[in-house]
């Protein structure tokens, strides 16, 4: 237990007789990265609302760093260390990619409620926010509209967003889809760093960069874990070569 | 940008120079003229803060509004009667002191929006809409029923409230008292737009889901900005009061929220002076155009659909792109 940062147990949720999640028991581990994979509608994207809290899950217990907080609001879990990506580029289109990454810093910074100083004279927040924008390579990027960049780049500012929050544990949401070869070589290396500050809950389709980057892997077919084990053991498994059938693993 | 602002900077000249060349012309009725459109520039100013930033689309802005003038009323109509508002728990008298009335304004607007606030930005969307619409016609049918401050006749007060050593009763001074809390409530709106807070309630705007994610508790954000929206509108209900002399429940009808949130879309939503050019624009097609015809708001409203169809930024986006082509 005590090496267990992230716990979840038993996490169910229906919408009517449809089991999206089915009494998924999983959990993260210090220093680890724990990718999760499965087909498509597998009930992967559903965990991850589950674990922040913006799906309320109908039975079940999630415990963060030996704390539960099964019954804390979205935001609460996001103040206390669950920090996320979206599947889809989930970012604020009319703030340049500096000023999001601001954004994502003020709650930390105790500075969302600063109601007379001027945000762009906090030499300190654009200081470490280009720290960030510099470690997921925008730094050049750095005044542009987000809604101007590109695919790529906006998957790069959803991580840089997590990583701005300095969170307890990540929850990446397929953060390389779409990304090019040096962009998902990037955040290889950025996840393989970042994993010891905070460990990292992956889903992510790309098998190359899942069976590079993960210490275990679990499968989830049909809103159940069917296997968890590390990369080799589910390269091995037979269960998982079924659910995965038409997939390369 | 920069075009924007030496454009708003023109408009303060303007705010300045006319009233000013109607005093030296002798043509008092443009001087109560530009202080409407002063008043009711700032009231669109509290709501661009809430609908234009935060994407908060209140149509229920009127019961600020509408209450800054009934308070304002009711103090000084107590004053001028030398009665007590209440005797019990503790006695309470009016006022026709601007410097009492204003304080009290403020706070009352404020705790009003925090009210409607808490019960309303639980919901979105449409239902958003509907339930500050709801609060805002509870207070008009409140006020229509209530004979102690005129019913529906509303309430006169005669004499202007008064600051101390300046007279108010004079067109150009309250024209500059007017214009002083305007220059207050864009200097107060530019802090906040340009701080921390006003970066998170304008990303609130554009996706708060993703604002939540970063750990901002958002309904804190919304309210906090619905509460000083509210109070800058009550605020220039208590000055609408004092200009006129004279409210009524008609300030607090679902008609008057739809003319601040007009002022705001003509002008240019979540744009500082945006407001003040729409009701500027407003009150002139209403003058102009009134002398022609009862129906003038058809006018306003096809230049409402054009803006929508072949603008959306407002009259402000108009200006800088002509300003712009010319540089």
């Amino acid at each position: 237990m005590k090496n267990k940062i992230l716990n979840i147990k038993n996490l169910s949720k229906s919408y009517g007789a449809f089991k999206v999640t089915d009494e998924i028991t999983i959990d993260l581990h210090f220093d680890e990265i724990h990718a999760l994979i499965g087909p498509n509608g597998a009930g992967k994207s559903t965990l991850i609302k589950q674990i922040v809290g913006s799906v309320k899950h109908d039975i079940g217990s999630i415990i963060l760093d030996q704390e539960d907080i099964t019954d804390l609001t979205d935001v609460e879990r996001a103040k206390i260390g669950i920090s996320r990506t979206f599947q889809v580029s989930s970012i604020i289109p009319q703030f340049s990619a500096i000023d999001n990454i601001v954004l994502s810093l003020l709650d930390k910074s105790s500075k969302t409620f600063q109601l007379f100083k001027s945000v762009r004279n906090n030499k300190e927040l654009y200081s470490n926010a280009k720290k960030i924008l510099k470690e997921i390579e925008l730094l050049e990027k750095s005044d542009i509209s987000a809604s101007d960049l590109s695919h790529g780049d906006r998957r790069k500012l959803e991580v840089g967003l997590a990583l701005a929050m300095d969170p307890k544990v990540f929850l990446f949401d397929e953060p390389m889809a779409g990304l090019d070869e040096s962009g998902t070589n990037m955040m290889i290396n950025l996840f393989k760093k970042i994993k010891s500050n905070s460990p990292i809950l992956l889903i992510e389709h790309d098998m190359d960069a899942v069976f590079a980057l993960a210490d275990r892997v679990s499968v989830i077919n049909y809103g159940k874990i069917v296997a968890t084990g590390t990369v080799d053991e589910i390269r091995r498994n037979e269960l998982v070569r079924d659910v995965y059938l038409g997939y390369e693993i | 940008m920069i075009v924007e602002k030496i454009f708003n900077k023109w408009i303060l000249v303007f705010l300045f120079l006319i009233p000013v060349l109607g005093f030296i012309f002798e043509e008092p009725y443009y001087i109560t003229l530009t202080t409407k459109v002063v008043i009711l520039g700032i009231a669109g100013i509290g709501l661009n803060l809430a609908l234009g930033y935060c994407g908060l689309i209140s149509f229920g802005h009127a019961a600020f509004f509408g209450l800054g003038g009934y308070v304002t009323g009711i103090l000084s109509f107590h004053d001028l009667n030398s009665e007590l508002i209440f005797s019990w728990p503790f006695v309470t008298s009016g006022s026709s002191e601007m410097l009492v009335i204003w304080p009290i304004v403020i706070l009352s607007s404020a705790f009003l929006a925090l009210i409607i606030g808490l019960l309303s930005l639980r919901t979105t969307g449409v239902y958003f809409i509907m339930i500050t619409l709801a609060f805002a016609q509870m207070l008009y049918f409140f006020a229509i029923s209530w004979p102690n401050y005129g019913g529906e006749d509303g309430l006169s007060i005669y004499m202007r409230n008064s600051l101390p050593m300046i007279n108010t009763m004079d067109p150009l001074t309250f024209y500059f008292i007017c214009l002083c809390w305007l220059l207050i409530v864009i200097f107060i709106s530019a802090k906040l737009i340009n701080s921390s807070f006003g970066m998170a309630f304008q990303a609130i705007k554009q996706n708060e889901e993703r604002v939540k994610s970063v750990g901002i508790e958002t309904f804190k954000v919304k309210l906090l900005v619905f509460v000083i929206s509210g109070t800058i509108t009550g605020l220039a209900g208590s000055l609408y009061t004092d200009l006129n002399r004279f409210i009524s429940p008609s300030v607090l009808n679902w008609q008057m929220s739809g003319e601040i949130m007009v002022f705001v879309i003509l002008g240019g939503i979540a744009r500082l002076y945006g407001p003040l050019v729409g009701a500027a624009f407003f009150i002139v097609l209403e003058q102009t155009l009134g002398g022609y015809t009862e129906n003038w708001q058809f006018w306003l409203g096809l230049i409402l659909i054009l803006e929508i169809l072949y603008v959306r930024t407002g009259i402000l986006s108009l200006f800088e792109k002509k300003l712009k082509y010319e540089k």
